[in-house]
C-alpha cells in the first residue's frame, strides 16, 4: 500500500478550514485523497482518561461529493486499546454555484462497538458518564447508526462561518438524537506572500467550534445534555503535511473537563486520476 | 447489517472512482465549458477591479498558489492536461479579472472545476493576477 502511495503520491495544498467536529462546505477537490490522522486525549471524571485515535480516508468523488472512511479506536488508561469500529461518511453540494450560505448535505453510517470515544460528534443526551464504563463491557455492545447533518456554511471577508445541524438513530429501535455544532474560523494573512515559505502567516488558519447535544425526538431539550467549546489552530505545512491542535473544554457537569485534539493530514492531490493511469 | 457493510461500501467506492472518471471525460480537453461557465458571471463581474492588476509581487504570490492548487490539473504551465482547461487560451484570456475572480469562487462543480471559495479573495486576486500575466 505504501508502495501505491509513493507511486502516485503528488502532494498538494488543499483550502481546508481547520475544524475537527464541525463542517463547512468546502469540499475535498475532486479525485485528490487526503489521509488523515486524529487523536483526542480526554480526562474522565469518574473513571480512567482515554487516548481515542482514528484514520480518516477522504475522497473527492467528484466537485460536489466527497466521500470519507474512518478506522476509529481508542485506548482507556489502565484498561486497554482496541479497534472499535468504522464510518462511512458522504457529503454533497446540492447547489452548483457559491451563496451566502452554502448548504452540504451529509449522511454517514456507522458500524461501532459501545466502546467507541472519538466523539466527532455529539448528539442526544450523550454524555462523559458514557465514557467511564470498563472496555470489558462497552466493547460487546454493536451500534450500527445513521448520521444526517444539514451544514450551512458561508466565508466573508477571510472567515469561514460554518453551522452544523445533526439528527442521528441508531438502528436499533432507538429515537433519533439531535445535536450540533459551529465554527469560525480565519486565515492569519490573507493574501499570499511571493515567496515560499512555511512559518508565515498565510500557513496558519486560527478559529474556534462549539458542539454539543440537543435531546431527542422524544425530549429535545438542554437538560441532561453536554457541551464543548475549542479554540483551533491549524499549520499547512510543507509537502501538502496540515497539522491541527484543538484543546477543547467541557461547559458543565456533562460534559469531559478537557479535551485535547491533535491530528496530521497529508493531501494526494490528483490520487483517482494517477491510480487510474496505473491499471491503464 | 455488518456482513453487507463492506460490499455496499466497495460498491459505493467504485461507484465514486467511475463518477470522478465520468468527470473527467466531461472536462476534458473542453475549453468551451470553460468558457461557458465563465460567460454565466453576472455582469457586474466585468467592472470589478483586480487591486493588485500587474504588481510583480502579486504575480509571484499567484504562481506560487497556482502551483500549490491549480497545476497538478491545468498543468505547471497552465497550458491544460487533457480533462482541464488550457489557461492561456484566448477565451479565457479574454475574460475579465472579475469574471475569473468570479469563476474561481464558483468553480463549474458539474464538470470538475472545484470552488475555491475557501481561498481568501485576496488570494484570488493574486491567481488571477497571474494568469493574466501568461497571456
Amino acid at each position: 500500500m505504501l508502495v501505491l502511495f509513493a507511486a502516485i503520491a503528488a502532494p498538494a495544498a488543499a483550502q481546508d478550514t481547520p475544524y475537527v467536529v464541525a463542517y463547512s462546505h468546502h469540499m475535498e477537490e475532486p479525485e485528490s485523497l487526503e489521509i488523515e490522522y486524529f487523536s483526542n486525549y480526554a480526562t474522565q471524571k469518574a473513571g480512567h482518561d482515554f487516548i481515542a485515535p482514528w484514520v480518516e480516508f477522504e475522497y473527492g468523488a467528484t466537485a460536489w461529493w466527497t466521500t470519507e472512511f474512518y478506522v476509529d479506536s481508542q485506548t482507556t488508561f489502565n484498561q486497554s486499546t482496541l479497534f472499535t469500529g468504522t464510518r462511512w461518511e458522504n457529503r454533497f453540494r446540492p447547489l452548483m454555484k457559491d451563496h451566502w450560505i452554502n448548504p452540504v448535505l451529509y449522511v454517514e453510517f456507522e458500524n461501532t462497538n459501545g466502546a467507541d470515544k472519538t466523539m466527532k460528534e455529539v448528539v442526544g443526551f450523550d454524555n462523559q458518564f458514557d465514557h467511564a464504563e470498563p472496555n470489558s463491557d462497552t466493547r460487546h455492545e454493536h451500534d450500527h447508526e445513521i448520521e444526517t447533518k444539514l451544514i450551512l456554511s458561508s466565508d466573508f471577508k477571510g472567515w469561514n462561518i460554518s453551522e452544523n445541524f445533526i439528527a442521528e438513530k441508531n438502528l436499533g429501535h432507538e429515537p433519533w438524537e439531535f445535536g450540533y455544532a459551529v465554527g469560525v474560523s480565519r486565515p492569519l494573512r490573507l493574501a499570499a506572500t511571493p515567496q515560499p515559505c512555511n512559518f508565515c502567516w498565510e500557513n496558519f488558519a486560527v478559529g474556534a467550534e462549539m458542539y454539543g447535544g440537543l435531546g431527542t425526538a422524544s425530549s429535545l431539550t438542554l437538560s441532561g445534555t453536554s457541551h464543548y467549546f475549542a479554540p483551533l489552530v491549524s499549520w499547512q505545512m510543507p509537502n501538502a503535511l496540515r497539522w491541527t491542535l484543538s484543546p477543547g473544554f467541557g461547559l458543565n457537569d456533562n460534559s469531559h473537563r478537557f479535551i485535547l485534539r491533535w491530528g496530521l493530514a497529508y493531501e494526494i492531490s490528483g490520487f483517482g486520476h494517477k491510480l487510474r493511469n496505473l491499471f491503464r | 447489517m455488518k456482513r453487507h457493510f463492506i460490499p455496499l461500501l466497495l460498491l459505493l467506492a467504485s461507484a465514486a472512482f467511475a463518477a470522478a472518471g465520468t468527470g473527467s471525460q466531461k472536462s476534458s480537453g473542453d475549453d468551451r465549458g470553460v468558457l461557458r461557465a465563465i460567460a454565466a458571471a453576472p455582469p457586474e463581474t466585468r467592472e470589478w477591479q483586480n487591486p493588485y492588476e500587474g504588481q510583480p509581487n502579486a504575480i509571484a504570490a499567484g504562481k506560487k498558489l497556482f502551483l500549490q492548487h491549480c497545476a497538478e490539473c491545468h498543468g505547471d504551465d497552465a497550458r491544460g492536461r487533457g480533462r482541464a482547461a488550457n489557461l492561456r487560451s484566448p477565451g479565457v484570456q479574454n475574460a475579465t479579472p472579475g469574471e475569473l475572480v468570479w469563476f474561481l469562487r464558483n468553480g463549474n462543480l458539474w464538470r470538475g472545476m472545484p470552488s475555491w471559495s475557501g481561498l481568501p479573495i485576496e488570494r484570488r486576486w493574486q491567481l488571477v493576477t497571474y494568469l493574466k500575466s501568461l497571456h
